[in-house]
């Protein structure tokens, strides 16, 4: 849930932007309502509201009058490449940090990339 | 319904210690009032005057005490201002007292139609104050009653503001200034015409007399509570 | 806009006390505002003048643009919670009835659906109630009111975790509906801490801190590992708190992490652990205001 790491609105900008990076709402489903959202983290409306803002101000949500807000097209595709970019700085950095921690070379790195991606039935890598 | 009339509801939402007991206390000091007279075997067809009927009185001071102590916490909780609760607690003790009055005027009746209830015992017959016509003893009857209640009401709220030694201080000073009237009234040996003064005020002039003194008295208690606090 | 509760100047004095010593903010509504600080530091005083109580010694009062001091149309406006309120010798039913007669917004429905959650029997005096249970009829009339200006001071005496969480849910839900200005004055701060949009801090009756949640979420964190590992990172950083015990070091530190702080923490080993509201606070009334805003660029 939400932590006290950060304004709690921008917690709740980013998890439904996670959300809509992997596909649990897609482009065009109705997003929770400001209240929904306060009720379920037991927020402020307010907060929540301010959280969805954060999407709607950078295009990712649109509002359809008197219904709600709604998954803009394109956004997952956003989200998705600002997520590659932080890929880097969030995951590879820390993996390599471990890594040389622990004394794993390069080549052992790769061999273990192959094995978890092979465990998880994952082709691409 | 304004708030004032609300405050007033509030207090009756208790209805029995504010309606009912002043009632009680006064069948229980009737039946005993009964029970002296005839087992004193009082002569019949004298009129045989009785005190029971004092105890309402003292009752419904009591019970003007214990209203505006009792209920303020919760009364300015509702969000009332302090001159609404005081003016709705005043406003039931005007209304009590007519009541009150009206049916203490009516048992008159009853008692001068049966003779006293059958053993002359003057109960609601008090010479000079309460022997009148039935609309006299309405009158005077509510404004004692409603003096005190107001009375009362003061007493209450001297006590929520400064506890039982105020409570004793005000009591105490009030004695004082009585004693001190007296005193003045003896020194200029104005006895006779303070006795004087009362012989020929009626029934009714002393009702007014009475009435003005309410009226004091409930400007004392709302001066009191201007800065209550609960 | 007026502000709905605004405070000037205000100082309450009694018995060579100083209960409140030159408070001024703003409330604007609607908006739920956290009171908060260590019991005994001014914030029932204030919230007792605010609702006309209590009087001050010094300064200005205005709800809903005026002074509600014996002002009827105000306080009719309002509504006040108070940590064990006094009730008469009446029961729960007619404690609710008179209080609808008071408040021009109550709602019976909420009254009925709130008695129900906290399982109050209608017929029993309020007198013969256990602590936790007076304490939820004065939050059944607090939030069936509805009124404008909604004032909590500390209200779940008595009352479990549980029924304290019931007592935010049926806030925050109520208040979603219905948009009022409430100030909630509480020392239980990570329980409330999502429901607040503003926090004041008072300490010593003076307002330590007057700010969003939002602001001063974050904005400083624990840095825990080996000593020598602590010293390096935090170096240049305002420290709040040090402790230490054998190898290991635990430091507080104003300003906000950042990905490359993080990454560089992990990197020395480090572990780090933003504080929490209430943290923040405790930290704030023994501080000033100007310690916590100070932030690394971000």
């Amino acid at each position: 849930m939400l932590d006290d790491g950060a304004p709690i609105f921008s917690q709740v900008a980013d998890r439904l932007a996670e959300e809509i990076a992997e596909g649990a709402l897609a482009e065009g489903d109705r997003v929770p309502s400001s209240n929904e959202l306060a009720a379920f983290y037991r927020i402020n409306p307010a907060t929540a509201a301010k959280g969805i803002n954060v999407l709607a101000d950078d295009g990712l949500l649109e509002k359809h009058r008197g219904i709600g807000m709604f998954v803009a097209a394109g956004a997952r595709e956003r989200l998705l490449g600002a997520r590659r970019r932080r890929f880097a700085e969030r995951y590879v950095m820390p993996l390599v940090a471990e890594a040389s921690r622990l004394g794993i070379d390069a080549d052992d790195l790769v061999a273990l990339i192959r094995e978890s991606s092979h465990a998880q039935g994952v082709s691409t890598l | 319904m304004t708030t004032v009339m609300n405050v007033t509801r509030y207090h009756l939402v208790d209805r029995i210690t504010v309606v009912a007991l002043p009632w009680c206390i006064l069948a229980a000091a009737f039946a005993l009032d009964v029970v002296i007279l005839v087992s004193a075997a009082a002569t019949p067809g004298t009129p045989h005057p009785v005190g029971g009927i004092a105890s309402i009185f003292v009752f419904v001071f009591a019970a003007g005490l214990a209203t505006a102590n009792r209920s303020l916490p919760f009364g300015l909780a509702l969000g009332v201002s302090r001159r609404s609760y005081y003016l709705g607690t005043i406003l039931l003790g005007v209304i009590l007292a007519a009541a009150d009055g009206l049916a203490l005027a009516g048992l008159q009746a009853v008692e001068r139609s049966t003779d006293g209830w059958g053993i002359s015992m003057h109960f609601f017959q008090v010479p000079y104050i309460l022997s009148g016509p039935w609309y006299l003893t309405w009158l005077t009857s509510s404004v004692v009653l409603g003096l005190l209640f107001v009375y009362g009401a003061w007493f209450g709220l001297v006590f929520r503001r400064w506890n039982l030694i105020g409570l004793a201080v005000f009591g105490t000073v009030q004695a004082a200034v009585v004693t001190a009237g007296a005193l003045a009234v003896t020194w200029n040996h104005a006895w006779t015409s303070v006795g004087h003064f009362f012989t020929t005020l009626s029934a009714a002039g002393l009702t007014g007399v009475l009435a003005a003194v309410a009226i004091g008295l409930a400007a004392g208690g709302f001066a009191m509570i201007r800065r209550a606090t609960v | 806009m007026t502000p709905t509760i605004s405070v000037a100047g205000l100082t309450r004095r009694y018995r060579g006390q100083v209960a409140l010593d030159d408070v001024t903010f703003d409330i604007e509504g609607p908006s739920i505002t956290g009171l908060l600080g260590r019991n005994g530091m001014g914030k029932t005083t204030l919230m007792r003048i605010i609702a006309a109580q209590e009087f001050p010694t010094a300064g200005l009062v205005r709800v809903l643009g005026a002074s509600p001091a014996e002002n009827d149309a105000i306080l009719r406006r309002m509504v006040f919670v108070r940590e064990d309120q006094a009730f008469p010798d009446l029961k729960v039913g007619q404690i609710l009835q008179v209080a609808s007669w008071f408040h021009p917004n109550w709602s019976g429905e909420l009254a009925e659906a709130l008695l129900a959650d906290f399982g109050l029997p209608l017929n029993r005096k309020v007198k013969k109630l256990s602590r936790g249970m007076r304490s939820a009829v004065g939050i059944i009339i607090g939030l069936a009111a509805r009124a404008e200006v909604t004032l909590f001071d500390e209200p779940y005496a008595g009352l479990d975790a549980e029924a304290r969480q019931v007592f935010y849910d049926r806030l925050l839900a109520d208040y979603a509906e219905h948009p009022r200005t409430v100030l909630l004055s509480t020392h239980l701060i990570d329980e409330a801490a999502g429901l607040l949009e503003r926090v004041v801090v008072m300490d010593r009756g003076r307002v330590m801190l007057d700010a969003a949640a939002d602001d001063i979420r974050g904005s400083a964190v624990t840095v825990s590992g080996p000593a020598a590992a602590v010293t390096e990172f935090t170096a240049g950083r305002v420290i709040w708190d040090r402790r230490m015990i054998g190898g290991q070091e635990s430091v507080v530190v104003a300003g906000a992490m950042d990905g490359p702080d993080r990454a560089r923490a992990r990197e020395l080993g480090l572990s780090l652990a933003p504080l929490s509201l209430q943290q923040l606070v405790v930290h704030a009334a023994g501080r000033g205001p100007a310690d916590l805003r100070e932030r690394t660029s971000a």
